[in-house]
């Protein structure tokens, strides 16, 4: 699984300036995010790390068109967010597949969505299966893989439509850690090599490192950016770049940056 | 051992036999009044009486159709309103508190008058076999719907999947596991409804057969219908649970 032969649209931009949400609860409104600026280029890989609550999810929803935002502008791929659209693929903590489907008929869900099925549809699903090296299972019902597995397929569902942009909302969180880093690898060359724009919530300053270009540190209450750190390691990221000293240096920059954050709470 | 086939067959039926032995032989020595708990012979001579009078059939034949007219009607209702239910939050609000109501009254006691609206013949009957079944699959649909995945939901939305779309593709199908234990609940409660109402007044009927064996003092025939009804439910639960085989192939989480 080291080279994707596989058609591929380039990842689009995506720009917001001075985006802002505040969320209405019954106890009274919650400011969530404020005054998020941020231009991610074409096919750029980018990390939002920080502290649980601070918005993460919120602004995926936002750039996917889930959720209204109340002040700035949002541009995803030159057109404002909406939901349903085919050049964005959406990845979750937990899988998301339909018991009542197959592997292969999981995958082809989008295609059914969009009523986009035709004759390439299921040579299109072949190769997204092989891509994801669960070719063996194709005909397996989702509950008998294992939850690395499941999160492949998810994979390959949210690349169904070859997006322009994958938005990843913590999707190695519920994986044991071997596993989880040996995704990580795949996904970041995968990501690389297939040119596709990705954003990637994350819990794990590592994973952030081992996979991005840039990583953007959020605060929280309301969730603002604390930090924009470039990662200049090599592509393609290799797993033994892992514990190097150029590694470690930029988890500690990620790190000093959420800090500077947290300094005046008490923990 | 706990898993063989000896276990878990042969004890039950082991247990079978020598519980009928014993109520057998407490009968032959005097030990049972025959007169109020007959012996599983005279139940068996009784029954075999019964089979060979028309009247038993035609009674087996409208208890069954009641049941299932009943059942189909009570389900058909309460799937569709469970729908709209689980659907739109105002027809929700404005009408599920009396279904939470009705649910926890005894609505048995509904019979009677049923029998004045819909006179002895089989429509009273299969009114109240519908009423009964109709609660817990409207409760099953709207706990179903509700148990479908708001990750799932979310899902659905950055497809761009259509109302419909979201409804067939992912509500109902995430809906149907739940929603299949209230159908087969129904069924044993149609079949309850059934003989409830003929008890009540009726003409023909397993339930009028019963009560009528009591009077003439027939009591090891009135038992061998009930054994009869009992294996009818068995019968009826083990050909839904096929159906639901059929129809929920995948495991639920
Ligand atoms: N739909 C919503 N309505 C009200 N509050 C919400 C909603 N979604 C999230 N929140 C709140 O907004 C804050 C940020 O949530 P989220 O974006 O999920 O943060 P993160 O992903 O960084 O953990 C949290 O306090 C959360 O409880
Ligand atoms: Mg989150």
């Amino acid at each position: 699984m080291s080279t994707f032969s596989i058609a591929s649209t380039t990842g689009e931009t995506i720009r917001l300036a001075g985006v802002s949400k505040t969320y209405e609860t019954a106890s009274g409104p919650l400011p969530v995010l404020r005054d998020i600026n941020l231009q991610v280029e074409a096919g750029e890989f980018i990390s939002f790390v920080g502290p649980s609550g601070c918005g993460k999810s919120t602004l995926l929803k936002i750039i996917a068109g889930l959720v209204s935002y109340d002040t700035g502008t949002v541009e995803v791929g030159d057109q404002k967010p909406k939901a349903g659209r085919e050049d964005i693929g959406f990845m979750l903590q937990q899988s998301v597949l339909m018991p009542w489907l197959n592997v292969s008929k999981n995958v082809e869900l989008p295609f059914v969505i969009a009523r986009r099925q035709d004759v390439s549809t299921s040579r299109r699903v072949e190769e997204l299966l092989d891509l994801v090296g669960l070719s063996s299972v194709a005909s397996l019902n989702s509950w008998e893989l294992s939850g690395g597995m499941q999160q492949r397929v998810a994979l390959a569902r949210a690349l169904a439509l070859d997006p322009g942009i994958m938005l990843m909302d913590e999707p190695f969180s519920a994986l044991d850690e071997f596993k989880r880093e040996y995704l990580n690898i795949e996904v970041a060359q995968m990501a690389d090599q297939l040119g596709k724009t990705t954003l990637l919530v994350t819990h794990s300053i590592g994973e952030a490192v081992l996979m991005s270009d840039r990583i953007i540190a959020l605060g929280a209450n309301p969730g603002r950016t604390v930090g924009d750190i470039a990662v200049d390691l090599e592509r393609p990221r290799r797993a033994d770049m892992i514990g190097t000293d150029q590694y470690q240096q930029i988890c500690n920059e990620v790190r000093a940056a959420l800090a500077s954050d947290l300094a005046g709470e008490t923990l | 051992m706990t898993n063989s086939v000896f276990y878990r067959i042969g004890l039950p039926v082991l247990v079978g036999v020598v519980l009928v032995a014993t109520w057998q032989l407490m009968s032959n020595f005097g030990m049972i009044n025959e007169i109020m708990i007959p012996s599983p012979a005279a139940i068996v001579v009784g029954f075999s009486e019964l089979v060979t009078r028309g009247y038993f059939w035609d009674s087996t034949w409208v208890t069954l159709q009641e049941t299932l007219y009943g059942f189909a009607i009570g389900v058909s209702l309460g799937l569709i309103i469970g729908a709209l239910t689980g659907t739109f939050q105002t027809f929700r609000t404005a009408f599920y508190p009396f279904v939470i109501a009705f649910q926890n009254t005894p609505r048995v006691a509904l019979a009677p008058i049923f029998l004045t609206w819909f006179g002895f013949g089989i429509t009273s009957k299969v009114v109240m076999a519908a009423v009964i079944c109709f609660f817990p699959v409207v409760i099953n649909t709207v706990a179903g719907m509700a148990s479908v995945d708001d990750n799932a939901k979310m899902l659905f939305r950055t497809m761009g999947a259509s109302k419909s779309q979201t409804f067939f593709r992912l509500t109902l199908p995430g809906a149907s596991a739940i929603a299949f234990a209230g159908v087969k609940t129904a069924l044993t409660l149609a079949l309850l409804g059934a003989i409830v109402a003929e008890f009540v007044g009726g003409s023909v009927g397993l339930g009028v057969l019963i009560k009528e064996l009591n009077f003439q003092l027939e009591v090891a025939k009135a038992f061998s219908v009930v054994l009869f009804l009992a294996v009818i439910g068995l019968v009826l639960y083990g050909l839904i649970e096929l159906l639901e085989r059929y129809l929920i192939t995948w495991k639920q989480d």
